[in-house]
């Protein structure tokens, strides 16, 4: 009985697409740290920091944490 | 001066370059002067579509290095006088391209032309970072499917920190072409319906185009579609090319079946 009342009650594959795409894109979007002005940030900071010691590269990335939005930028230094 | 429009999708396959051809060859029918640049560079393939493969000479990888001008490397279509078209080249890959290059095209071809439409290549590398770089507007082609629509979201992404436009502070207008589209799928629940595709993506709608076998049709001949006047995607691409002259053009539901009503009166007796 329980199979026969789940096949009325079958959800249509279209509205499971839009559901998981929601959460996909959500997730994706969160992931980027595609704010237009990174890059030359990350130069501006590596000029900065290169005054008082070598710097190998930078990352920067998005960071959240429940409500808060983080940026974590980190510093490889030249040995 | 010229208006600059990249057709982007991040996946590839969706319909692109059909659809930079349909609304290139669709502005020229209105009366627009219109230049299609394929950027897929390695890739070369708008040319095929439009069937001027046999006519390129000259790409524009060797007019952006002076090794040729832009006179002699632009080829009119057979079909509008009013259309036009620069190669992609075909033995380079896609590191050749220079923003400042680039940029010197774009400017020269907005003197000429009312529209010039970049063809970009797949993907959200730099070759798709040079084809938006110095564009005024976005046509994002998807078709109603998961991978697509999710591609198409990161292209967006993209397209919105690292244009030109976007650095200088102003916006860079972004309308949607949902392509292939099968209003029975839709109807019955199985393919997603396009405000669904709007409200993911957060986009305005341009157009939709319907699923249809005259598409291959028109590219096994290098005839695009828009010229087979009972094709309905070339409707749907004559509609379109319609409102990006200015026209106001009512948005078709294809994603009903025209036994759609049919069908309720019919599923209210079961």
């Amino acid at each position: 009985m329980i199979s026969i009342f789940n096949f009325f009650r079958k959800k249509k594959s279209a509205s499971i697409a839009k559901d998981r795409l929601t959460i996909a894109i959500m997730s994706d979007r969160k992931d980027s740290t595609n704010y237009p002005f990174m890059d030359q940030m990350k130069e501006e900071i590596i000029e900065v920091v290169k005054k008082y010691i070598g710097v190998r590269g930078i990352e920067i990335k998005k960071e959240f944490d429940g409500d808060f939005e983080a940026l974590s930028i980190d510093v490889m230094l030249d040995k | 001066m010229g208006i600059v429009i990249a057709v982007i999708s991040g996946k590839g396959g969706v319909g692109k370059t059909t659809a930079t051809a349909n609304l290139g060859l669709g502005i020229g029918l209105n009366n627009k002067k219109c230049v299609v640049v394929d950027f897929d560079i390695g890739q070369r393939n708008l040319d095929m579509i439009l069937g001027l493969e046999n006519r390129v000479v000259y790409d524009m990888v060797q007019v952006m290095d002076g090794e040729a001008n832009l006179k002699q490397a632009l080829i009119k279509s057979k079909a509008s006088e009013n259309l036009f078209f620069l190669a992609a080249s075909q033995s380079k890959d896609k590191s050749v391209l220079e923003s400042s290059k680039v940029e010197k095209l774009v400017v020269e071809l907005k003197e000429d032309f009312d529209f010039i439409i970049l063809d970009s290549p797949a993907g959200i590398e730099s070759g798709f970072e040079h084809t938006i770089e110095f564009a005024d507007a976005a046509i994002v082609v998807v078709n109603p499917e998961v991978s697509s629509i999710r591609d198409a979201d990161r292209a967006i992404g993209i397209l919105d920190s690292k244009s030109h436009k976007v650095k200088q502070g102003e916006e860079v207008a972004k309308y949607l072409i949902i392509n292939r589209i099968v209003a029975d799928m839709v109807e019955s629940g199985e393919m997603l319906k396009s405000e669904d595709i709007l409200d993911i993506l957060d986009i305005k709608l341009l157009g939709k185009i319907p699923e249809d076998k005259g598409v291959i049709d028109a590219s096994n001949q290098g005839k695009p579609v828009i010229l087979d006047k009972k094709s309905i995607a070339g409707q749907a691409y004559m509609r379109i090319a319609g409102r990006l002259c200015g026209k106001q053009i009512d948005m078709k539901d294809i994603e009903m079946c025209d036994s759609g009503i049919f069908k309720k009166i019919v599923g209210m007796f079961r």
